[in-house]
């Protein structure tokens, strides 16, 4: 599986949902407890292995993000606060307590939905997340910058595999219409701060939802260093390396994420998950 | 026709190894290639320039770019405030402060109102959109520039034609609970207001909001779509009819005693495309907000498909030669008679323009070559040009 088709075009599998009256492209797959994925910077293309598997341990909904994929982005919906918003308008609509799955910048989404919705999420996987400060000293940057950063320099960072990077000489025409576009969404949502919110790190403590942060060994964009500490700001949460795998490990090794994401799903209390 | 003298105030003076090698010659080049006991010379060499033209009846800009070989005129105001107080005689055009990138417009206007009252009424204000590099540079969010660019204008506006106690802004992108600028400025309503674009859609919206508009190296069919899609926006607001006065064409300018020594010498003009405008695609075609998501294909792609187009107008004209770009109407350069001729033809392509705008001196051209090549035009050139009414109607 290359990249190149994980960032293609959702063919017809992607269906449109209302939430609040915002329109979004979601995947969904299989049955039973609801799992919400919060992709990173690209939306998860529909033959996505990670989605099938996932799909095995529950119901799950992938939307991609206003301004991200086919979603549409309303007019003024340009923040992470709106983000999470409309996720937890989704979650209000869904009802069962869902467990929440955010990578990188949906990672970011994920612990913000966690203390906005609460009441709401049965369990918080982090892979990968962004969206808090660590570092004390002004200089030392946490995040690799997603736009001031050559191409070369991102894949490097990105991918354990770099030939698992995307070749943009490779992709199609429509593929790289929905990568810009995804970029430019990020770019409106994540630039100042970069990537983060800088209150966020110093409520953290006070997620009590079941957590487990999951970390590729190998991401050069945020350290597994970033990965301990944000898991150490979160009372509830457990920390996992995932081998051979950088910034996207839902992409990298989608069977290794699943099978940590599923221990975590049965390591937790009888009754206190849904199936 | 009025002429405006602008010199960008260049450093070329970095290992050309060193150039050729790095990714990108803004942004993120290192400044310890800038010595700043040369970048003083240049700043002494350029401000006397201006000086020269305030004595030749040249109008005089300044502009801002930041940290690249193309511009050292990063700290924009310092410059403006020298020209307002050591010019005497001229106009002076801010060509301009990057309005969307700096945080707060009610500081710029603070700033072109204390120049415009230091030059006793002199100053003209020009907005410019700025490049993918310097929302580096400037730490501003590539995406939703144009959106900012456009409300930084109305406070701008706002904060130097209210006179009566502060007002409040609570716009989209801005926010200001008590704009109220001591001094306000010496013309009024405001001084002429200046915009640089050869987009249609962005001349037509400078049309309605009656902003001069100047195109920088389009060439004829570009410069005439703009200014076209200008007089019809006019027409269509139902606002009287754009004159020349409305308009400004701005190309490289060097006049020399004969055609051999105006093509040597104003040839070096041409750095400004073939070197300056270097830069990595993280500042430039692949920064987001810049083009729209529909024009990947071609910018992503290492190699653009047959017959397709090379990207953003900038990138189109590296490693043009004098020949072209003379031919392209880039550049006007030669000794005086076909200089004239040069400008009276281009002014009867596009329809009659009031403000010729010089990139004078560039690259590796000198003090002394500048020097020479503006008094040639003033004493030879400039008067003879052609009443652009004239030019309009022809």
């Amino acid at each position: 599986m290359s990249v190149t088709s994980l960032l293609a075009p959702s063919a017809e599998g992607a269906t449109a949902r209302s939430v609040a009256g915002i329109t979004l492209e979601v995947q969904e797959r299989g049955a039973g407890r609801p799992i919400l994925v919060l992709h990173g910077p690209d939306p998860l293309a529909e033959d996505a292995p990670v989605l099938d598997r996932l799909g095995a341990l529950g119901s799950v909904i992938a939307p991609s993000h206003p301004g991200f994929g086919g979603s549409p982005r309303p007019e003024g919906f340009e923040t992470v606060y709106d983000l999470v918003q409309l996720y937890a308008a989704l979650l209000d609509e869904i009802g069962t307590p869902a467990v929440v799955v955010g990578c990188s910048f949906g990672g970011w989404i994920a612990a913000e939905l966690a203390l906005a919705s609460p009441q709401r999420i049965a369990g918080l996987v982090l892979v990968d997340p962004l969206g808090i400060r660590i570092s004390a000293d002004p200089l030392t940057r946490d995040i690799m910058d997603f736009f001031n950063t050559h191409p070369r320099e991102i894949n490097r960072r990105s991918w354990h595999d770099p030939a698992r990077a995307p070749d943009y000489d490779a992709m199609s025409d429509a593929a790289l219409i929905r990568h810009a576009r995804a970029r430019d969404a990020l770019c409106l949502y994540g630039w100042d701060p970069h990537m983060y919110n800088p209150r966020l790190h110093a409520w953290l403590h006070r997620i009590k939802i079941p957590t487990l942060v999951l970390w590729g060994e190998s991401d050069a964009v945020v350290t597994p260093d970033y990965g301990r500490a944000y898991a150490a700001a979160i009372p509830s949460a457990a920390f996992a390396l995932i081998a051979d795998a950088g910034h996207h490990p839902e992409l990298e090794q989608p069977a290794a994420v699943t099978e940590q994401v599923a221990a975590f799903l049965n390591r937790q209390p009888a009754g206190e998950f849904v199936r | 026709m009025k002429a405006w003298y602008l010199c960008e105030c260049p450093y070329p003076f970095v290992p050309a190894e060193v150039l050729a090698s790095a990714d990108s010659v803004r942004a993120s080049l290192p400044n310890h290639y800038v010595d700043p006991r040369h970048a003083a010379d240049l700043y002494h060499e350029v401000l006397d320039e201006f000086l020269l033209c305030d004595e030749l009846g040249i109008n005089v800009i300044s502009n801002e770019h930041h940290a690249g070989i193309n511009c050292l005129f990063g700290a924009s105001p310092l410059f403006l405030g020298a020209l307002a107080r050591q010019t005497r005689n001229v106009r002076i055009l801010s060509l301009g402060t990057l309005i969307s990138v700096r945080k707060d417009p009610v500081r710029i206007a603070e700033e072109y109102a204390a120049a415009d009252v230091l030059s006793r009424g002199r100053l003209e204000i020009g907005f410019v959109k700025s490049g993918g590099s310097e929302m580096a540079s400037g730490n501003a969010n590539p995406v939703g520039f144009v959106e900012r660019f456009w409300e930084a204008i109305d406070l701008i506006q706002a904060t130097l034609t209210h006179h009566d106690g502060p007002i409040s802004w609570e716009g989209k992108h801005y926010r200001h609970r008590s704009i109220n600028i001591w001094p306000p400025c010496w013309q009024r309503p405001h001084p002429p207001f200046w915009a640089a674009t050869g987009d249609p859609g962005s001349a037509a919206e400078l049309a309605r909001r009656d902003i001069l508009n100047t195109v920088v190296l389009r060439g004829p069919e570009g410069t005439k779509r703009a200014w076209d899609a200008y007089k019809t926006a006019r027409l269509d607001a139902g606002m009287a009819p754009a004159g020349p006065d409305r308009f400004a064409y701005s190309a490289f300018v060097y006049t020399g005693e004969t055609d051999e020594e105006a093509v040597r010498i104003g040839s070096q003009l041409l750095w400004f495309v073939n070197t300056s405008l270097k830069q990595a695609p993280q500042y430039g075609k692949l920064l987001p907000g810049q083009s729209p998501p529909e024009a990947a294909p071609v910018l992503y792609r290492s190699k653009p498909p047959p017959g397709g187009a090379a990207g953003r107008p900038g990138a189109m004209l590296s490693g043009i030669t004098p020949e072209q770009a003379i031919a392209q109407g880039l550049m006007f350069a030669g000794n005086p008679d076909t200089v004239v001729r040069q400008i009276n033809e281009f002014q009867a392509k596009v329809g009659g323009f009031a403000n010729l705008v010089l990139i004078g001196r560039s690259g590796f051209m000198d003090h002394a070559q500048a020097e020479k090549g503006l008094r040639l035009f003033a004493r030879e050139v400039l008067p003879r040009l052609q009443d652009p009414v004239l030019a309009s109607a022809a």
